[in-house]
């Protein structure tokens, strides 16, 4: 019962980087990017190939897939955001799906289907980290370091420009406001931060393969945002613990069929998607309206 | 002799594609509404025309009229029921953006469940492929749908051009103003948007269910290429998301002279990358202003 | 009224066709500096357009305009607002989810990087610029309020903060005091005049006639996209032609 805790405690708090970093982009600068789950893998199979390949320790590893991680989203938003926000949704998904293609080909460095195993335990100052106990410390402890990060970059300037462009991007222009630098900023920030839950993500299962990272986990960080609550730095956690836990609760109820839960648990996303846009944009935890005001008004 | 079959399939399949983005392209136009629910219209239509000839033996001409009843009322739901009351509060994109994807995971995981995931099809004698040149083989379906392509776009164009309500939603797509100059009901224009727009997937919908196939997932799939088309073709402009469309299916399939099946997306993907670098206009998007 | 000065922001010809409507139709327009300029016209007249073409906004169609003698043509809107050309909407665009103080605070940060160059002084005259424009628009027991909590005349007010702070030597305000009661908007001209005394540059778009003669050093009359007359308020104001086509009697 204990190691069932501290399984679903890491995963949470591996979800919870994804889902906060999703949030820096999402919530707060009004960017719709559906290719986070792919900045995830970046993240992981960038680690396990520096840690199997040159031995290398697990800082070394994360800031491999952190540097990784921000050159592909620095080529994918400089173009893309440089023009208009519909650009880089598209953008986004097709990158993602390319991504899928590529980490199910690309097999000498990603194992294919079959994924990679084996992947030597994370290390840290020449300590192992082999107890799921330490490793829970560990990612809770990359947690709040992230937080604390995007909580100072929230509160700082740039934070404010990124409301700003999310509150009215003409008026971000009109103010001198160079939007799609500091958008461009903004997501290669928070995918090099998602790529630091890869590399955990990795080092504590020991094995990755594609599925961990394809369309659907998108759509499922995308849920545990919105559902938790955009724009606030609580509530991507609570859409987390709650994304998370539906799974469980769901095996509660009796009469659904098992192979239907992963379809199910969509279709509730789906529906709470929905739900809330129309009656609390905010979502759970945020504030009653949705951050972007509205785009009427003459031009 | 592969490249010119790869050619036809090209052609039929970016008939499909011009379809569908043209759909997506005169909704967003008219109503500014990023309607990522249209790829469920495209689901919806094809299984239930799917189900009722297939499964149920129903003549195909009321199975295609049902096809279209349903995406009709699809589309008129979602922009009723849906976006109507979140642009009341604010509408932002934000908001519309999510809740159509939210719709769209719904309605993808509910036709999965229902008639479940793997590849259904519909077989008629129109499908099976008829040997004209050696090694070329062509279905009469696919005439067809190049056919119906050309003969929709054509009729919505003059539609456009020539009706009430088409030069109100070409004027919307221009400049959101001029509706309230003219003394137009955004609300109706919306509506005959997302009517004729959803309608004109359905060929789209039905030849995919007699060619290829459907899968619970076809709706996304042709969601990204309509979305792609749009940007290739130039946003604003109908014309260029059908050449859009036939351009993305044509690369789909001519990437297959030389590439693996599975790169087929990754195709969409560069294609959709060079314009957004090179010419992000699209074909006949006006460059907007420098910002 | 004031003196005009150099000529700022000088429109040649532009013009702009929507689908078939000509928007602005070959304006040519320049605005002087130290004075209030004041753009009239009937709903519709193209005098929005007018604005979004000369901030870089829109791309005119055809025709050049020129910032202090340079042509800004096709530069991105924020590099026109970093020369020093501010505009406000007429539907205000505030950062509806940010406080009265945040609103203020980013449009004096214009760096785009993680953190604002110039280190502490700079961050100083930041701080000090709030205070100060926060005490000339009367806002500063609002500071802490969201901008969608606010007011309708307090909104107004933070609109004008905005373009105060940005520190923009010219302003296009656009219906600015729309709507205003009486009381707050003498205040608005109040401190509108006090801007031009300490060296800005106005031009207005406004419907109420009233307010026009009260301020205008300048009027410019635009109709249906052209502009028809250009000159002293007196002339302007008297000529019953244009009085005509504003109070809607139009010659065919």
């Amino acid at each position: 019962m204990w190691a069932y805790f501290i399984n679903l405690a890491v995963l949470i708090s591996i979800n919870a980087i994804l889902a906060v970093t999703l949030n820096f982009i999402l919530g707060y600068a009004g960017i719709f990017s559906i290719a986070h789950a792919l900045f995830f893998g970046v993240g992981a199979y960038t680690a396990t190939f520096v840690a199997m390949k040159f031995g290398a320790g697990f800082l070394t590893a994360t800031a491999a897939g952190m540097l990784l991680a921000a050159l592909i989203s620095l080529a994918l938003a400089l173009p893309a955001l440089r023009v208009r926000g519909e650009y880089f949704v598209a953008a986004s998904l097709g990158l993602q799906m390319l991504a899928v293609t590529i980490f199910t080909e690309w097999k000498s460095v990603t194992g294919g289907i079959g994924g990679l195993t084996n992947i030597p335990p994370a290390r840290l100052f020449g300590f192992a980290v082999t107890q799921p106990e330490h490793f829970l410390l560990l990612s809770l402890l990359a947690l709040g370091l992230i937080v604390l990060v995007i909580r100072a970059l929230v509160r700082s300037s740039f934070g404010r420009s990124l409301k700003a462009i999310r509150d009215d991007e003409t008026a971000a222009w009109a103010y001198g406001k160079n939007v799609a630098i500091i958008k461009t900023t903004a997501v290669v920030v928070s995918s090099a931060l998602a790529a630091v839950a890869g590399s955990l993500y990795a080092f504590y299962l020991s094995f990755i393969n594609v599925e961990s990272f394809v369309l659907d986990t998108s759509i499922q960080l995308m849920a545990m945002v919105i559902i938790g609550g955009t724009a606030t730095l609580l509530g991507p956690l609570i859409g987390t613990v709650l994304i998370l836990l539906l799974p469980a609760a769901l095996s509660y109820l009796p009469y659904l069929p098992v192979t239907e839960i992963g379809s199910i648990q969509q279709i509730v996303y789906g529906l709470a998607m929905v739900l809330l846009m129309i009656y609390r944009p905010g979502g759970l935890w945020g504030f009653q309206d949705a951050p972007p005001s509205s785009k009427s008004g003459t031009a | 002799m592969l490249l010119l079959q790869l050619l036809i399939n090209g052609l039929q399949l970016g008939a499909i594609y011009a379809l569908t983005a043209v759909g997506f392209s005169l909704i967003f136009g008219a109503t500014k509404i990023f309607h990522v629910a249209h790829g469920a219209a495209f689901t919806i239509a094809a299984y239930l025309f799917w189900w009722t000839t297939a499964v149920k033996g129903w003549p195909w001409p009321l199975a295609a009229g049902l096809a279209v009843l349903a995406a009709v009322v699809f589309g008129l739901a979602m922009e009723r029921f849906i976006y109507r009351p979140i642009q009341r509060h604010e509408g932002a994109f934000f908001t519309v953006f999510i809740a159509a994807f939210g719709v769209q995971i719904i309605v993808q995981n509910l036709i999965g469940t229902v008639f479940g995931r793997g590849f259904v099809s519909v077989t008629t004698p129109l499908s099976r492929s008829v040997e004209v040149l050696p090694g070329l083989f062509v279905a009469p379906v696919a005439a067809l749908a190049i056919v119906l392509a050309v003969v929709g776009f054509t009729g919505l164009t003059i539609y456009l051009a020539r009706t009430h309500w088409g030069m109100a939603m070409r004027a919307l797509s221009e400049n959101p103003d001029l509706i309230r100059v003219f003394g137009l009901d955004p609300g109706r224009v919306a509506q005959y948007a997302f009517a004729i727009g959803s309608a004109i997937v359905v060929p789209g919908a039905i030849f995919t269910a007699m060619t290829a196939g459907l899968n619970p997932a076809v709706g996304a799939h042709v969601m990204l290429i309509s979305l792609a088309a749009t940007i290739v073709g130039g946003i604003g402009s109908l014309r260029g998301a059908a050449y859009g469309g036939l351009l993305l299916g044509l690369a789909e399939n001519l990437a297959l002279w030389r590439l693996d099946p599975q790169w087929s997306e990754a195709v969409t993907f560069v294609v959709l990358f060079l314009f957004i670098i090179f010419r992000p206009a699209g074909f006949f998007g006006r460059p907007h202003a420098a910002k | 009224m004031s003196e005009a000065g150099e000529i700022l922001l000088q429109a040649t010809g532009v013009a702009k066709t929507f689908g078939g409507l000509k928007a602005v139709d070959d304006v040519s327009f320049s605005l002087r500096s130290g004075i209030i300029t004041t753009l009239v016209g009937p709903n519709g007249a193209g005098k929005t357009t007018l604005f979004n073409l000369m901030t870089g906004h829109l791309i005119p169609d055809r025709g050049e305009v020129t910032w202090l003698g340079q042509s800004i043509l096709g530069l991105p809107h924020w590099k026109i607002a970093r020369l020093g050309i501010g505009r406000s909407f007429q539907d205000l665009k505030l950062f509806a989810n940010m406080t009265v103080a945040e609103n203020i605070e980013t449009v004096t940060e214009r760096g785009s990087w993680l953190w604002q160059p110039g280190g502490r002084p700079a961050r100083q005259a930041r701080r000090e610029k709030l205070e100060a424009v926060l005490a000339a628009t009367g806002l500063a027991p609002k500071r802490n309020a969201r901008a969608v909590d606010l007011a309708y005349a307090e909104r107004k007010f933070l609109s004008l903060a905005r373009i105060m702070a940005s520190g923009a030597r010219l302003w296009l305000l656009d219906e600015p005091a729309s709507g205003l009661d009486p009381g707050s908007y003498q205040s608005f001209l109040a401190l509108l005049r006090q801007q031009v005394r300490e060296g800005v540059t106005i031009c207005i778009i406004e419907h109420n006639l009233d307010i026009v003669q009260g301020i205008s050093d300048r009027i410019a009359f635009l109709d249906q996209g052209r502009l028809l007359a250009e000159g002293d308020p007196k002339t302007i104001l008297s000529d019953p032609a244009l009085a005509a086509i504003y109070f809607g009697e139009r010659a065919v």
